[in-house]
């Protein structure tokens, strides 16, 4: 009894901060973002709260597959998938005619104008223009031709005519002989350059649209999506709304095995996108996240630590939720959870034994018990499970979990017992479990003498600090933006330093050049043997603790239809039917 | 019935008598000499010294003859945690309501004896401070600042100061005409020498109950804080960081991180309110002879 009125005083104290109305129009599609946003730029979309907004609103010459695993890219705004020359140089690629922006008060008549091939050129110069600090400038970075000298001119600076004239001035690798046709030439052989050009960096927008906003373009965002923009309350929520003059598209006809039985075809060959709205919730806590999935507000979403227990025995849903209609999907993440030490840092950046003996202080297999209920595998290395090049049986030396030879290498790094070591800042984004998770890194250097004050900041104020290379060690994960280890590799490459995705500023010139040599070959043996040398020196750097590759395990409502989340998927909503009927009958036993 | 206030006891002789004779005000200054007594023990290590003792295979532990209020998500005993917090809450509660008598009675005391240009100068400054909503300017602060307790007391003690400035004016404005200052300042006492030496004292009563009522109210902002991310560093015992594990233990049904937090912190709250209370009837002259 006791325990009961506790629970509803703090359900009705977590409530009263984010309880919604039921919208009139019940075809949307809520859904509870884990962290604040920052922006609503694909320049700045490196985060994945962003990342499940943008791609409804812009797009990408490519997509991948919504139902077929391995994932398999397909054109979006492309006609085709783009023409190779014989050397692998050059893509030619052709784009559908027709398309059009949204209609936006940025055009001349508020009309949407086509989007031609000169658009895309553009909107990659945007990414790769300096003054922009964005953050996926590494997509193209050293790749097409003439591409670095253009961005070198233009962060020398000078007068803004001259700065203008660099911006316009072209880059040879970068080449629209027609409205349709974009053609790409390569500074070198670079396999993954359609994964590239399916992430959200690589979207289209409008210069009308940036050129009237400026830097509140990530306020004001305008596409060629499915889903229009309209209204962003910061730290609340963003609403979209179908946009009446999309290019069109049909759910697939054909999946993986498996989707037809689990009734992902059912909808096979109709008119997307689905749902007429969008509305995105920016809830960082667990707890009221959760208790609006409970209760319907939210159609989809994840399990926190604490209601594990209470939802999933042996695997499966408990019966009380399956009775509301709720269904559970679970597939492994395409990432890896990480303590990064700030190798920019004079401290922790220069005492390898330092690091050595953080690692081997940290008790990994308790955390994975205490914060992912066993649902994760320990982290050896960056390598993403799920993708080719994870070695399952590799065993990080430093990863044990060994107090003892932590201390010895303590005492090696010169500071016995923790004695002369001033108290090292760990940076991690405000929610309680994040601040959890952060005393729990705090107790496990304890254990060794090292002293740790965590510093909590709000997620854009982390993302700020790690951009700026201020964050000592932090807490992050890196999921993947396509299935290549090159990818989780690269968050350790020196030239995508900081504001890039190597948030730990990592610096070593054998791994460079493993690196880079890695890059000049195709997907096969040769280059997973580059990975596995470039893991083996990462091991030796000890750049981080890599922690756990998550399973997701994913609650979704019953008047939910065509759920198959996966991390690279990022454009999944337009594909996800509500069943209204459905959603009236089953919310009132909720 | 002859009156206490016709025996010729000064002021605070009255007071203490008056606050003895008042068996609920007896009681809550004995909780609040107890939490004083506690974390004072628990300060030097007497008492409660496991209380950053960590555990991990006796994680969420009930309470227990062993635990009196349980374990936390780490193992460590609820009830040390707990009786530690009681140090936060005291110091953020003494320091961050001292830090607002001292503004507050220095303004107070500027605005109100000397009046015209300085009068309109401090009340434009605490009514532009006053509209501001006294908890978002105290997360304002913290957000600057960083989380910690020296930021929680800054924090709290420049947010929190106008009430007694307003009091303190208004009983400036009244005392500064009195015979006694103006015997002060025939007998050629400078204007500090007035405020400080003759006024003040005759003041001090109302500045001691702003103190203690300061004293909650920093504690609750403590909380508050410390539940919402931006109160106490992570890893110090505080009731609000216990608060905000339970939001999300609640549902483990592990209620004692809750119950312990919220009932030291009722406890201390409720007897120095009540406390508060007692002594402004004690102290006040207006409610003498009552």
């Amino acid at each position: 009894m006791f325990k009961n009125i506790f629970v509803i005083l703090a359900t009705s104290l977590a409530l009263a901060a984010c309880t919604k109305k039921a919208p009139e129009n019940d075809n949307t599609i809520n859904y509870g973002l884990r962290t604040n946003l920052k922006a609503l730029d694909p320049e700045q979309g490196s985060e994945t709260s962003a990342n499940e907004i943008i791609p409804n609103i812009f797009e990408t010459l490519f997509e991948y597959h919504y139902l077929k695993r391995p994932v398999v890219l397909q054109p979006l705004l492309a006609e085709a998938m783009p023409t190779v020359s014989k050397d692998g140089r050059t893509y030619t690629i052709k784009i559908k005619k027709g398309i059009r922006f949204q209609d936006s008060e940025v055009f001349p008549d508020g009309k949407g104008r086509e989007v031609k091939a000169q658009d895309f050129i553009y909107s990659w110069k945007r990414i790769a223009d300096p003054r922009n600090k964005g953050e996926g400038w590494w997509i193209f970075d050293g790749k097409i031709e003439g591409i670095n000298d253009w961005n070198a001119k233009l962060a020398k600076g000078g007068k803004p005519e001259e700065v203008n004239e660099a911006f316009n001035a072209p880059i040879s690798g970068l080449q629209a002989p027609d409205d349709y046709t974009i053609v790409i030439k390569l500074a070198k052989p670079f396999y993954q350059l359609n994964n590239v050009l399916a992430m959200p960096f690589a979207s289209v927008v409008p210069k009308e649209a940036v050129d009237k906003y400026g830097e509140e373009f990530m306020n004001h965002p305008v596409g060629t999506g499915p889903y229009k923009f309209e209204s962003w309350i910061r730290g609340n929520k963003v609403t979209l709304v179908r946009n009446p003059n999309w290019h069109g598209g049909t759910y697939p006809n054909e999946g993986a095995p498996g989707d037809q039985e689990a009734g992902l075809l059912a909808d096979a060959g109709k008119p997307l996108p689905f749902a007429d709205k969008l509305v995105f919730h920016e809830i960082p806590e667990a707890q009221p996240r959760w208790l609006n999935l409970m209760k319907g507000a939210l159609d989809f979403g994840g399990i926190p630590k604490d209601n594990f227990d209470n939802t999933i025995t042996d695997g499966k849903l408990k019966p009380e939720m399956v009775s509301k209609g709720m269904k559970l999907w679970t597939f492994p993440s395409l990432e890896v959870v990480y303590i990064g030490f700030n190798m920019a840092d004079p401290l922790l950046g220069k005492n390898l034994e330092l690091r050595r003996a953080l690692s081997l202080a940290y008790d990994g297999q308790t955390a994975r018990k205490k914060f992912y209920n066993d649902r994760a595998t320990i982290a050896m290395s960056p390598l993403s499970p799920d993708i080719d090049g994870y070695d399952a049986k590799f065993v990080n030396p430093w990863k044990e979990f060994n107090v003892e030879k932590a201390k010895e290498h303590l005492k090696k790094a010169g500071y016995p017992e923790g004695k002369g070591l001033p108290a090292i800042e760990y940076n991690i984004s405000g929610s309680s479990t994040d601040r959890q998770m952060g005393e729990y890194v705090q107790q496990q250097f304890q254990k060794i003498g090292v002293q740790v004050n965590i510093i909590s900041s709000s997620w854009p104020q982390f993302i700020e600090r790690l951009n700026q290379k201020k964050a000592q060690m932090f807490g992050i994960a890196w999921v993947a933006d396509y299935p290549d280890q090159g990818n989780m590799l690269q968050t350790l490459y020196s030239k995508s330093a900081a504001p890039g995705p190597n948030n730990s500023n990592y610096n070593s010139k054998e791994f460079d050049a493993l690196f880079e040599q890695s890059e000049k070959i195709p997907p096969g043996p040769a280059r997973i043997a580059l990975f596995h040398k470039m893991r083996d020196q990462f091991v030796k750097d000890v750049p981080w603790i890599p922690t756990v590759h998550r399973l997701n395990d994913i609650i979704y409502q019953g008047w939910i239809n065509n759920l198959k989340r996966h991390d690279i998927i990022r454009n999944s909503y337009k594909y996800i039917r509500v069943d209204q009927a459905k959603k009236a009958e089953l919310k009132a036993k909720l | 019935m002859v009156s206490i206030a016709n025996k010729g006891r000064s002021l605070w002789a009255d007071a203490v008598l008056r606050l003895r004779r008042d068996p609920l005000a007896m009681v809550c200054f004995t909780i609040i000499a107890l939490y004083l007594l506690m974390s004072l023990l628990c300060a030097t290590g007497v008492i409660f010294t496991d209380y950053n003792v960590t555990d991990n295979a006796q994680a969420y532990q009930p309470p227990s003859a062993e635990h009196w209020m349980g374990t936390d998500l780490f193992g460590r005993d609820v009830m040390a945690r707990a009786a530690h917090g009681t140090i936060t809450s005291l110091i953020v509660g003494f320091f961050g309501a001292a830090l607002a008598v001292a503004i507050g009675t220095i303004l107070g005391a500027l605005a109100g004896y000397f009046g015209g240009k300085i009068d309109d100068l401090i009340v434009w400054l605490y009514t532009t401070v006053d509209t501001i909503p006294y908890i978002l300017l105290v997360v304002a602060f913290s957000f600057v600042m960083g989380p910690g307790l020296n930021t929680l007391c800054l924090a709290i003690g420049l947010t929190s100061w106008i009430r007694f400035c307003r009091v303190i004016r208004s009983e400036f404005m009244k005392h500064r005409e009195r015979e006694y200052v103006q015997g002060a300042t025939a007998l050629g006492a400078g204007h500090l020498r007035r405020i400080f030496i003759h006024i003040l004292p005759n003041t001090f009563h109302l500045v001691l109950i702003n103190f203690s009522l300061g004293f909650v109210t920093a504690i609750k902002s403590e909380v508050i804080l410390s539940y919402l991310g931006m109160g106490v560093a992570p890893g110090t015992p505080s009731w609000g960081m216990m608060i905000s594990d339970a939001k999300l233990e609640l549902f483990r049904e592990v209620w004692w991180g809750l119950a312990a937090a919220t009932l030291f912190m009722f406890f201390l709250v409720l007897a120095f309110t009540l406390f508060n209370d007692a002594l402004r009837d004690a102290l006040d002259p207006k409610l003498k002879n009552r």
